[in-house]
């Protein structure tokens, strides 16, 4: 594959003013983006976000997972995957607020990223959704995206950049 | 192109060895005062306590207690087995090394020592540090 080298800068990605923004954008090819790793806006939350999730992994983009997937995540932040990843309550609200406003179900999701998640499905892995699932779908085919593969794949950082810039198609 | 969390973690050491002066000073002075908390809550435990122990904090430090969650069974398996080195955490990020002669703002900050305390000792250990732990450690941490 030629690799291919794409900049996006935190808002560029975030979308914001532009609900439905066409980074994210179904059925396209299966191309590396990048992924935002800090706060670069002075939205509630999404310094206490972008500074405490990011201490252990990359501080995903809160339109990967629907609201309720974020409310059910921070709620149970003493036994997130296998890590005690607990905070105080008042900046385990933040957070929340920040990323359930901000969630693939809000303003600044897309249509596509809902599609084929049932009402009652509530995904703790954003590699579990199916929207994730058709982006990676060559991932999936080759049987990389399960068992063990699957927490690889959750890495993002492996093929979209450590630093959200720099990315590898193949 | 492939990215280098290695390269990332140099640099970052290097942005941290050129802190300014005036901030290298007061670490020391804010990392005692978080141990001297300890040694008094230590000291209200065990009327007997006469300080704290860099040998048994590296043992602590170097422990699989067998008794914490399946995938973290020590804190080598993230931090390895030589807090000078860089860690990584389970889902990829690095963590810049233990030792303070490494990392110069390691426990000045009461709030991160109490949090990460508080997590990583109910992971490892399955329970909360003590006091004398958690004073052991970081004399640890100090002495490399």
């Amino acid at each position: 594959m030629t690799a291919r080298l794409v900049r996006f800068g935190f808002l560029a990605l975030l979308g914001v003013g532009m609900p439905g923004a066409c980074s994210l954008a179904e059925d396209g090819p299966e191309v590396a983006v990048a992924i935002p790793v800090a706060a670069t806006s002075a939205a509630p939350g999404e310094a206490a976000m972008a500074k405490e999730c990011s201490a252990c992994h990359i501080a995903y983009d809160p339109r990967f997972l629907p609201a309720r997937s974020w409310v059910a995540l921070t709620a149970r932040l003493t036994s997130h995957f296998g890590e005690d990843a607990s905070l105080d309550p008042s900046t385990t609200r933040a957070i929340e607020g920040y990323l359930t406003a901000h969630a693939a179900d809000s303003r600044y999701g897309s249509s596509g990223m809902m599609r084929g998640l049932s009402s009652s499905n509530v995904p703790l892995r954003i590699t579990d959704t199916p929207w994730w699932r058709r982006q990676h779908r060559r991932l999936v085919a080759r049987g990389e995206a399960s068992g063990d593969g699957i927490r690889a794949a959750a890495k993002c950082q492996t093929c979209h950049g450590a630093n959200g810039s720099m990315i590898d198609d193949d | 192109m492939i990215s280098c969390p290695q390269a990332f973690a140099v640099v970052g050491i290097l942005l941290i060895s050129t802190a300014g002066p005036g901030e290298a000073q007061g670490l020391p002075s804010a990392r005692k005062a978080i141990l001297d908390g300890y040694a008094a809550a230590a000291k209200q435990n065990d009327p007997t306590f006469h300080g704290f122990s860099a040998a048994a904090g590296q043992a602590f430090f170097l422990a699989h207690p067998g008794v914490g969650q399946p995938e973290t069974p020590s804190c080598s398996a993230c931090h390895t087995t030589s807090p000078l080195n860089v860690g990584r955490t389970r889902a990829g990020k690095d963590i810049a090394p233990m030792a303070v002669s490494r990392t110069p703002d390691r426990f000045t900050d009461t709030t991160k020592v109490e949090r990460w305390f508080t997590r990583n000792c109910r992971t490892v250990y399955g329970r909360l540090c003590t006091p004398q732990e958690k004073g052991n450690f970081i004399a640890f941490m100090a002495s490399l």
